[in-house]
């Protein structure tokens, strides 16, 4: 079978996740049904697909659930992908639509999916105009933003990660989690200067260090 | 949210600024800190600009965070192999499965 040729590529998202070396072949593969092919697919997704579901759940057990489930609809679905965007854009776009649709079924009558995007106001960030406040010192460091990140509520988390660290854009993210542009611009807003806090906190309760000199 | 179009770069106070941000922040063409149109503002409002960088500073680590760092344990794996033969009937008989469909010929090797 010859690989159909990226019909509408968006070379954004091609530059963030650049195809895998002998990805293509693998895909093309497992389409036919070669197993060592599905196999490959599986060792070369499953962190960054796992990684995804215990972002957005919070919960190892229900993410390895979720994975289990994203690669079981990936293998029904693998013949319809036709290389338009990168093979793992399109694999997370079907693991955030399952693991969304996980979180409806649980919240069935009991909160609508703009709630839990809604946290109450008690969680939503401090404003602070024109108020002198310590600033974050230059850098983040990466264990201390994925500890705050796992601290947000779902619904600040579940957009932070969708648009910052996943890369979609404010239109996908409103079409995915049936909501508005602006409403995604404003959740992630929120959640980033609740992160903020969270991380001046963690600096503020860090011993501090000596000053590098300067070389 | 208004479009940033709206906004009065000229008289800007901070309490408006921080309500267009995330505005701003969705149009932005490269940094919203180097953004011309704010300079003036931002030189005027240092705090605003210390909010500005900061939030860039975590949206531009985020981005480091694609990069996984978790492992699902041997079991999904073997879930999936397990889950595929039940619907399958049996990996290696594939006679009458549909033609589009991927299909194990072989049994899933192990990982």
């Amino acid at each position: 079978m010859t690989q159909a040729p990226p019909a509408k590529s968006n070379p954004g998202l091609f530059k963030r996740n650049p195809p895998i070396a002998g990805e293509a072949e693998a895909i093309e593969a497992a389409k036919n049904g070669d197993p060592e092919a599905f196999s490959k697919l599986y060792a070369l997704h499953k962190r960054r697909v796992y990684t995804l579901c215990l972002r957005m759940l919070g919960n190892v057990s229900e993410a390895e659930d979720m994975t289990q489930e994203a690669f079981l609809h990936l293998f029904r679905k693998l013949g319809s992908f036709r290389g338009e965007s990168a093979f793992s854009t399109w694999l997370h776009r079907l693991t955030v639509n399952l693991v969304l649709m996980h979180l409806r079924k649980k919240g069935l009558n009991l909160v609508s999916l703009e709630e839990t995007i809604n946290p109450s106001e008690e969680d939503a960030p401090k404003r602070d105009f024109g108020s002198r406040d310590p600033i974050l010192a230059g850098s983040v460091d990466r264990v201390a933003l994925e500890r705050a990140v796992a601290s947000l509520p779902p619904g600040y988390r579940m957009v932070f990660v969708l648009h910052d660290v996943e890369g979609f854009e404010h239109n996908e993210i409103a079409t995915m989690l049936d909501c508005s542009t602006g409403n995604s611009k404003s959740q992630l807003h929120k959640a980033r200067l609740r992160l903020r806090e969270l991380l001046r906190e963690n600096q503020a309760a860090q011993p501090e260090t000596i000053p590098e000199v300067a070389k | 949210m208004s479009g940033s179009g709206k906004i009065d770069f000229e008289n800007l106070k901070p309490e408006d600024f921080e309500l267009h941000l995330p505005e701003l922040f969705a149009s932005a063409q490269g940094k919203l800190s180097e953004d011309s149109r704010l300079q003036k503002f931002f030189t005027k409002y240092p705090t605003s600009l210390a909010l500005v960088r900061d939030l860039e500073t975590i949206a531009e680590t985020a981005r480091g965070l694609l990069e996984p760092t978790e492992e699902p344990s041997d079991d999904v794996w073997t879930n999936i192999q397990s889950k595929l033969l039940e619907e399958n009937g049996g990996i290696g008989d594939d006679d009458d499965q549909p033609q589009d469909a991927p299909r194990p010929n072989g049994g899933l090797p192990k990982q």
